[in-house]
């Protein structure tokens, strides 16, 4: 009994009860026979949105009004351009995936300077920047997509164990994430500036640093995520990362992190990302209107929330 | 307002003048508002491609484009105003909304500006529409599958943007369509977006719920390869179809036509329509009488000339055509 009460005292208990009732609820339209298919399809999908939450979920616990939206474009930029140096040759991989990064670091760069140089606002300045990111997507290669490299095409679609790839990915890199988080220093100076950060500095905390390098995680993360999506959807789109502005931030604050920063939290960004592919699965199995279906989102998101938050503060006030 | 009512009446003068006015000295502005699809950027190409020797001709005096960045209402009607500063004789728009623009649309035909719209147009009755058929489209296809699926049999209906008035007209095309053939039945329906990614993911997430026996897949555009792409990732046979003529759309379809003689049918409206936009608002310039509401063919490819489209389309781009000023007038006769 305390076991249980212990569970649901964890804030990113909610996003998995959420999506394992949307996934039961789901699979029972088909009598259960729609269970392996819809499981995979949800990892395969989800993972893409726990990449870029991940980094998304460091920027928010840097403290009110850290958001990175240039996230979206940032994918753009990264798929763009590393889908057409690889130009569909297997060689070039290693290629495509420096490229990669080096968009990531470039981005998280530029973030960091544009909000500290210029002393503008996170929002502001990412979004900025997200208008430059994705002209150079649009000047670079004007829409063209150009098929990614067999070995990477098939390597993004394929599963291993019956679990897919993309998923295992997702995984490797939210165990560094979650130790980086909970095991580390650096998730120790991140919710310590996102708590205060004039206590942090007065600490000791060096909290230039630790910021310039959350956004270079988050930057980094989006290049990746942009990466793996266009070589699993077989191009690069130049809107092919519009979702994931949204999303993102969607799946942080429904796996529980505090938007107001300072505490984070890894599990939920799973429970979150299964939950949002499967509440949109499941209305659309269910024949939902467009509009019905926008309408039972938000309020299934705002339930989560409460839900996740209510027992926040419960769990706070006994222990 | 003496200004306006200065400029209203002499471009009244010149309307009224004979059709041999000349129109080398007008100035034509695209406003548009968004750039970020390959069809958008095929569509802005498409006016450099058609304007550029035009104004080199001398035919007219300029042919800019402006696109706004945000793809709000708010933000073009405010460019539409700088453009009516600017003292642009005539306006083609892609607007963002068909009735947010209005007032700003209005200004512009007070200050004796022509506006053109095409593709996303605008209800002012001052405005001149270049519109396309979509529900024709949406209903074309069901016309296709009822000749290449005698038995009929379930559907599955991918749409476009929610909210938007072209995904309700090609989607009410389609309901109207399986009205008439009973035997076919639309099974599920999701929202890709017209983004093959969105697509992709959506019919990755209902597919399991389906029946296994899904004959045909009904599209808006931009979505036909995504929608390839779940059916083949979730290890089903590939069912009709219908695609939107982008570049990747027809290469897929074209390697399953290779390799097993699949047959579908591609249909979507040529981003080249903006060419149509200009040559009619250098029409309506030069003093014709020009009717307010012009219909635009739809671009549709079968399986005979799947492999001329393909070529002459970029890869990455969208299969197009682009209009002469002799085209732009048998539009305008209606021929």
């Amino acid at each position: 009994m305390a076991a249980i009460k212990a569970m649901l005292a964890k804030p990113w208990i909610w996003s998995f009860v959420a999506a394992a009732g949307v996934w039961m609820v789901t699979i029972l339209f088909t009598a259960g026979a729609s269970t392996l298919g819809l499981t995979q399809a949800a990892l395969t999908f989800a993972a893409f949105s726990i990449i870029v939450g991940l980094g998304q979920m460091f920027v928010i616990t840097l403290g009110p009004g850290n958001v990175d939206l240039s996230i979206p474009s940032t994918m753009t930029l990264a798929g763009t351009v590393a889908l057409k140096l690889m130009d569909t040759n297997n060689g070039l991989i290693a290629v495509g995936i420096l490229v990669t990064l080096a968009v990531g670091v470039t981005v998280g760069i530029g973030n960091y300077t544009l909000i500290k140089l210029l002393r503008i606002p996170p929002i502001i300045a990412t979004l900025s920047s997200s208008f430059i990111i994705q002209s150079t997507a649009i000047w670079y290669n004007r829409g063209i997509r150009i098929k990614p490299p067999r070995v990477l095409a098939e390597f993004t679609t394929a599963s291993t164990l019956g679990i897919p790839n993309v998923a295992w990915l997702a995984l490797a890199i939210s165990i560094v994430a979650w130790v980086l988080l909970e095991r580390g220093i650096y998730g120790r100076w991140v919710s310590a500036i996102g708590q205060n950060m004039r206590a942090a500095r007065l600490a000791g905390v060096p909290v230039d640093g630790v910021r310039v390098a959350t956004y270079v995680l988050c930057a980094v993360l989006a290049a990746l995520a942009g990466f793996l999506l266009s070589c699993f959807s077989g191009g690069a789109a130049l809107n092919m990362g519009a979702e994931y502005l949204l999303t993102s931030i969607a799946v942080v604050v429904i796996g529980g992190t505090a938007v107001a920063g300072g505490f984070a939290n890894v599990p939920g960004i799973w429970g979150a990302s299964l939950f949002l592919f499967l509440v949109v699965s499941m209305l659309n199995t269910y024949g939902a209107s467009a509009g019905v279906r926008l309408f039972l989102t938000g309020v299934i998101i705002i339930a989560v929330i409460i839900a996740a938050s209510r027992r926040l503060g419960e769990g706070s006030s006994t222990s | 307002m003496n200004k306006s009512l200065i400029v209203s009446a002499l471009a009244l003068t010149l309307l009224s003048g004979t059709a041999l006015a000349e129109t080398a000295d007008k100035r034509i502005a695209l406003s548009n508002n968004y750039a970020g699809n390959s069809w958008r950027q095929a569509m802005l190409q498409s006016w450099d491609t058609v304007t550029k020797p035009a104004v080199e001709a001398g035919i007219v005096a300029a042919a800019d484009a402006f696109t706004t960045a945000e793809n709000q209402a708010t933000e073009q009607a405010a460019q539409i105003q700088n453009l009516i500063l600017q003292g642009y004789d005539a306006i083609v728009l892609n607007a963002a909304s068909p009735t947010a623009l209005n007032g700003a649309v209005k200004e512009a035909c007070d200050a004796g500006i022509i506006v053109v719209s095409f593709d996303g147009i605008v209800t002012e009755p001052c405005a001149w529409r270049i519109a396309v058929d979509f529900k024709g489209m949406g209903k074309s296809e069901i016309e296709y599958l009822k000749d290449a699926l005698p038995d009929g049999g379930k559907l599955l209906e991918i749409r476009g943007l929610a909210g938007v008035f072209v995904d309700d007209e090609i989607s009410a095309g389609i309901h109207e369509g399986v009205a008439e053939n009973p035997q076919f039945e639309i099974v599920g329906s999701v929202h890709g977006d017209w983004a093959q990614d969105v697509a992709q993911k959506a019919v990755a997430g209902i597919l399991p719920s389906l029946p296994q026996d899904i004959v045909g897949v009904v599209t808006q555009g931009g979505d036909g390869y995504g929608a390839a792409q779940a059916f083949a990732a979730a290890g089903r046979p590939t069912p009709i179809i219908i695609m939107g003529n982008r570049e990747d759309e027809l290469a897929w379809w074209k390697e399953q036509k290779d390799a097993s003689g699949y047959e579908t049918m591609s249909v979507s409206i040529a981003p080249g329509v903006s060419t149509l936009a200009f040559w009619v608002a250098q029409q309506i310039l030069d003093g014709k009488d020009v009717p307010k509401d012009l219909i635009v063919p739809f671009l549709r490819i079968d399986q005979d000339t799947l492999e001329a489209n393909l070529e002459t389309t970029p890869s990455g781009g969208v299969a197009n055509v682009e209009y002469s000023q002799e085209d732009a007038i048998k539009v305008i006769e209606g021929e």
